[in-house]
Formats: structure tokens, C-alpha cells, sequence
């Protein structure tokens, strides 16, 4: 029983630890032109949210900018859109915990490729 | 339930582990019947880690993390904790060192020689095992066990006398559980004079053992190519850990049991300490530390926060560190532009080709078309060491397969992603519990017949 708490409990926290993770990307992209001081300590901020992730068997799902055929199981865009698209670019990675996705990717569509 | 199953103790450097799995896991592996054993279940930290240390304060002996909290506390005084025994274990005349008085700072009492203070500790590493095995649902219902110890590779070749007297400590270390028992366990320590009179009863009378000798490499080697079938033919191990690293180039057929290339063996004494001390100067280099006193609390924070900083620096390619209200970040390029990392890195390279192409061409001559190459030890995350085993896909006609340190099999459903991030930790003792029974280097009872400890022939 004190096993199957223990797990429940970690469940919870790895959810926390990923959107944590996550929500560093995005603080990161906000205040990048602030000043050394901030960036020092987001920079601290997410090495130790890096380092409890991996120690918790965290890593990341796609990677930013690259472009990826557009997976609802995977992505979710960030922008609401009426139209699901073919291929989006990866804005903020997501997590993941073995086969698991705790976080999905945030993602922005990009028109397709032309033909030559 | 009957034995059916080995339990292999990892007796690490900085701590000790131990993992159990059923015998047959060779042919019907099964990756849920793993069982790491919880050592340290009421531990601040990892509970499948024992910290090896031993502090002697009179009137008592602690084991453990507690010993390591009190000589922290006493540091100022000059105390320091046993530590690191591995070290001691591969030193050439092992009874003679065994036999060494210790420095006061570690025993001022003079109770002790080496040999006790290592016996005791593993009379404490017992009474853990003990203990994790009646917390293990599955492994409380086992009634014995085939026993197992890893250990590298000892340079002289004469595995059959070291096992002898290694085994003959677990043998002494039986006695003193049995008379102690799980008071060893109690954090407050076990009283001095009764802890000096169970070395002195266990020398008298040790317990008699069964005990097998696995080469840490070889233990690599088991849980890597575990499940690869008769792909793992010939595989290549490059451990890097913090005194050394070394290359072992194994050959042979996985349920026969793996003959090592001895021509292809390198050790080098750059490793992961090495590293760490690239690292504090480049550090001291950035930072404003102009005076002693600073250079020397710079030093003390990065080395007491070493493991994780370099943790950070290889997973990210970089790592940052606060210091006098500053925060400095030190990349990874840092690293590979030092003078003397670029000459060791240039040295392993070719080691480790050297070592590639030996066992290409053994792979050749045994009609294999496919060898396998993995890192372990706490370097095997570095980006460089990636790279290293990464970088050859082929030598000749023989396809070179690099493994992952942690093998896909850790990251099985069963474990619910909970084994995969403690891996890297726990692999010795994983694989030497894995391992069948032709890739121990010696076996043999312990001490009735220690003469019959032997060490098995390279070739079946």
C-alpha cells in the first residue's frame, strides 16, 4: 500500500516536474532581454528543473524549431485553429516519462512545402 | 521457493548496491524479475544506495550515511571516515594492506586494522541485504540465493588468490552479521568493544561461504547484450569512472561465457577526477576569485556539487553555478578546448581504436559479421565518450553496433519509467546478477575450500 502511495504521489509530481519544465521554456523566451542577473538565475532555474526531470526519467519531446507532421496525440497548437494542419514547427518542446506523454509539444502550423 | 535465483553485490567505491534476478534469466529473460534491493529504504537519499563508509568514534562504530554526517560534523577536527575500499582491495599485496593500521583521523581508538574495519562494513552491507530482501515481496519468499560480487578486472591476473582472500572478508563478514545482526543497522552505531570482539570471533571462525567473482566489464556486457541474442558475439566496454578508464575487448559467446582480448586491455589514469579538475579551473578562470581564501571556497562548493554540475554540463552542453552573488556558466566548449583534455581525449580515441580494430579482427576470424560497443561508469553520459563510440560504424567488413548505456529493456513498461533514470547506478549489480554462470572469472567456497577457489578458463 505505502509502495502504491508512493507511486501515486510521484505520478503527481512528474506532472508537476514537466509542466514546470515547460513553463521555464516559455519564461525563458519572455524576459531573454532583461539582463544578466534574470537570465542568471532562470539560467539556475532551469538547470535544477533539468536536473530533477532527468532524475525522475523526464525528457524531451520533439525539439524547438523543427518542423514535424502535425500529431494531436503529440502537439498542441498554441493558436486555436479551425483547420488542422499538415505540418507545424515545434515552439516549446514537450515531456515525456518513457512512453508516456505528460507534456504535448506546443506547436504553430506552417504552410506546406512547395513543389518545385 | 526454491534458490533459482543469484544476488550480485556491486561493492562500489562510493556506495555499495545489490541486485537479484532469477538464475534462468539468460535464456528466459524476463525484465520485470529484476529486482534492485531497497539498502537504504529510511535513507535521505537513493534508497538502492549504501554509502560504503565507516567512521570509528569511540564508544562506537557507525556505518553509512551516518558515518558520513559524523565525520562531516567533525571535519574541523580532523576525523574522516573509511572510505573508497575498492581502492584498497585491488592494491598488489592485498593481505599486507588488509593488515595496515589505519591513520588516527580514522581510527583513533587503534582498535582496528584495515581488514576489520572492511569486515565490519560488510557485516553492515549484509544485515541491509537482509533487510531489503524481507521488504522485496517476491524475493522474501526465496530461501537462498547463489552470491555473486563484481569487481574490475585486477591487473595482475591472479584472480584466483585476490577472489580468495576478497571472498574470505564476505566469510568473516557472514559471522559478524550473524553475532551482530541488525543492530548493525541502527544509526547510532554498534558499540566498539563488542564490534572488536566480532572481527576478533570472525577471524577465528568464518562462516563458510559460496561466493563467485564477476569482472565489472563482463557484468557491462551481460546486461547489454541480454535479449541481442547471438548478435552479442564480440563487444567492446569502455568504462570511464573517477580514478581510471578503461577499455576491455570481450569475445566469445554470451551463454558460454566472454574471453577478454588481453592485448586490447588499456587503462588509462585520466578519468572522471580528472575531469572534475578541468573543470574547477576553468571555473576559477571565470570567476573573480583573486584571493586564496576565495579560490579555495570556489573549489569546495564546485567539488562538493561536482556530480550534479557535470551532470548538468554533458546533458545540456552547458552548466551554470552561483558564486560571490554572481551566476557563471561554463560550456562544454570550455572543456574541449583544454590543453589537457584535448591530449587525453586525443589518447583515448586512440586507445579505443586500437581496441576496435583488435577485436574487428577477432570478430573476423570467428566468422561474425557484428560487435557491439558500449560506455559505462559515471563518464558514459559525457558527450565525448558518446561521440567516441558513436563515431565508427565499421571496421572493414564488420559492422560496429554502439548500445546505449542504458539498455531498452530498463525501459520497459513494467517499470513504469522508474528503473531507467537509476540505471546507470545500479548496472553492475544488475548485470552481474543477469550474468550466467560461464562469464564469472572465479567461484569457489569460502574458507573450508578456499584452496579450491578458482579461477575459471578463459575459453570453454
Amino acid at each position: 500500500m505505502v509502495e502504491a502511495l508512493a507511486q501515486a504521489a510521484w505520478a503527481e509530481a512528474d506532472a508537476a516536474l514537466a509542466r514546470a519544465l515547460a513553463d521555464a521554456d516559455v519564461l525563458t523566451r519572455l524576459v531573454k532581454k532583461s539582463g544578466p542577473a534574470v537570465e542568471g538565475a532562470l539560467a539556475m532555474l532551469r538547470q535544477s528543473l533539468g536536473q530533477a526531470a532527468r532524475k525522475r526519467g523526464l525528457t524531451r519531446l520533439e525539439e524547438a524549431g523543427a518542423r514535424a507532421a502535425f500529431d494531436p496525440n503529440r502537439h498542441v497548437l498554441i493558436k486555436i485553429s479551425s483547420k488542422q494542419p499538415k505540418d507545424v514547427r515545434i515552439v516549446i518542446p514537450g515531456v515525456v516519462r518513457g512512453e508516456t506523454i505528460l507534456v504535448k509539444a506546443e506547436a504553430t502550423p506552417v504552410s506546406p512545402r512547395r513543389k518545385r | 521457493m526454491s534458490s533459482g535465483w543469484v544476488l550480485c553485490i556491486d561493492f562500489g567505491t562510493a556506495f555499495s548496491k545489490a541486485a537479484a534476478a532469477p538464475r534462468a534469466s539468460w535464456e528466459r529473460f524476463s525484465p520485470a524479475s529484476v529486482r534492485p534491493l531497497m539498502l537504504d529504504p529510511a535513507g535521505a537519499g537513493n534508497p538502492f544506495l549504501l554509502d560504503s563508509a565507516v567512521f570509528v568514534e569511540a564508544p562506537h562504530v557507525l556505518f553509512g550515511s551516518a558515518a558520513i554526517a559524523r565525520a562531516d560534523a567533525l571535519a574541523q577536527e580532523k576525523r574522516a571516515a573509511l572510505r573508497s575500499f575498492k581502492t584498497l582491495l585491488s592494491a598488489g599485496d592485498l593481505e599486507r594492506a588488509l593488515e595496515t593500521v589505519p591513520p588516527a583521523s580514522i581510527d583513533p581508538t587503534r582498535s582496528f586494522v584495515l581488514r576489520d574495519l572492511i569486515v565490519l562494513y560488510l557485516a553492515y552491507l549484509q544485515a541491509a541485504m537482509v533487510r531489503g530482501l524481507a521488504a522485496d515481496r517476491m524475493l522474501s519468499q526465496v530461501d537462498s540465493f547463489e552470491r555473486r560480487y563484481a569487481a574490475p578486472a585486477w591487473r595482475g591476473g591472479d584472480g584466483a588468490r585476490m577472489h580468495g582472500a576478497v571472498a574470505g572478508l564476505f566469510a568473516e563478514a557472514e559471522t559478524v552479521c550473524r553475532n551482530i545482526g541488525q543492530r548493525l543497522l541502527d544509526p547510532a552505531g554498534v558499540d566498539l568493544e563488542a564490534a572488536r570482539e566480532a572481527v576478533r570471533a570472525a577471524r577465528a571462525a568464518p562462516t563458510p561461504i559460496q561466493i563467485g567473482l564477476i569482472f565489472e566489464a563482463t557484468a557491462a556486457a551481460a546486461y547489454t547484450a541480454i535479449g541481442l541474442g547471438s548478435a552479442a558475439t564480440h563487444l567492446a566496454v569502455l568504462d570511464m569512472g573517477a580514478g581510471t578508464t578503461d577499455i576491455t575487448a570481450l569475445a566469445g559467446q554470451a551463454a558460454k561465457g566472454y574471453h577478454e582480448l588481453p592485448q586490447a586491455r588499456v587503462t588509462l589514469k585520466q578519468a572522471g577526477d580528472f575531469i572534475d579538475n578541468i573543470i574547477v579551473n576553468v571555473a576559477l578562470a571565470k570567476s573573480r576569485a583573486k584571493t586564496p581564501q576565495a579560490q579555495t571556497a570556489l573549489w569546495r562548493m564546485l567539488k562538493s556539487e561536482m556530480r550534479d554540475f557535470k551532470e548538468a554540463l554533458f546533458a545540456s552542453g552547458h552548466a551554470s553555478f552561483r558564486f560571490d552573488g554572481r551566476t557563471l556558466k561554463i560550456a562544454l566548449r570550455d572543456l574541449e578546448q583544454d590543453r589537457d583534455f584535448r591530449g587525453f581525449a586525443g589518447t583515448l580515441g586512440e586507445a579505443y581504436q586500437h581496441a576496435m580494430k583488435l577485436l574487428a579482427d577477432e570478430a573476423r576470424a570467428d566468422g561474425a559479421t557484428e560487435l557491439q560497443s558500449v560506455a559505462v561508469g559515471g563518464g558514459a553520459a559525457a558527450p565525448f565518450i558518446q561521440n567516441l563510440i558513436k563515431r565508427t560504424n565499421k571496421i572493414g567488413k564488420v559492422k560496429v553496433m554502439a548500445r546505449p548505456a542504458t539498455p531498452d529493456w530498463a525501459h520497459a513498461a513494467e517499470f513504469a519509467g522508474n528503473l531507467a533514470p537509476v540505471f546507470p547506478q545500479l548496472a553492475i549489480a544488475i548485470g552481474g546478477a543477469l550474468a550466467p554462470e560461464g562469464m564469472l572469472a572465479a567461484r569457489g567456497s569460502i574458507p573450508a575450500a578456499s584452496a579450491r577457489s578458482e579461477t575459471l578458463p578463459a575459453r570453454d
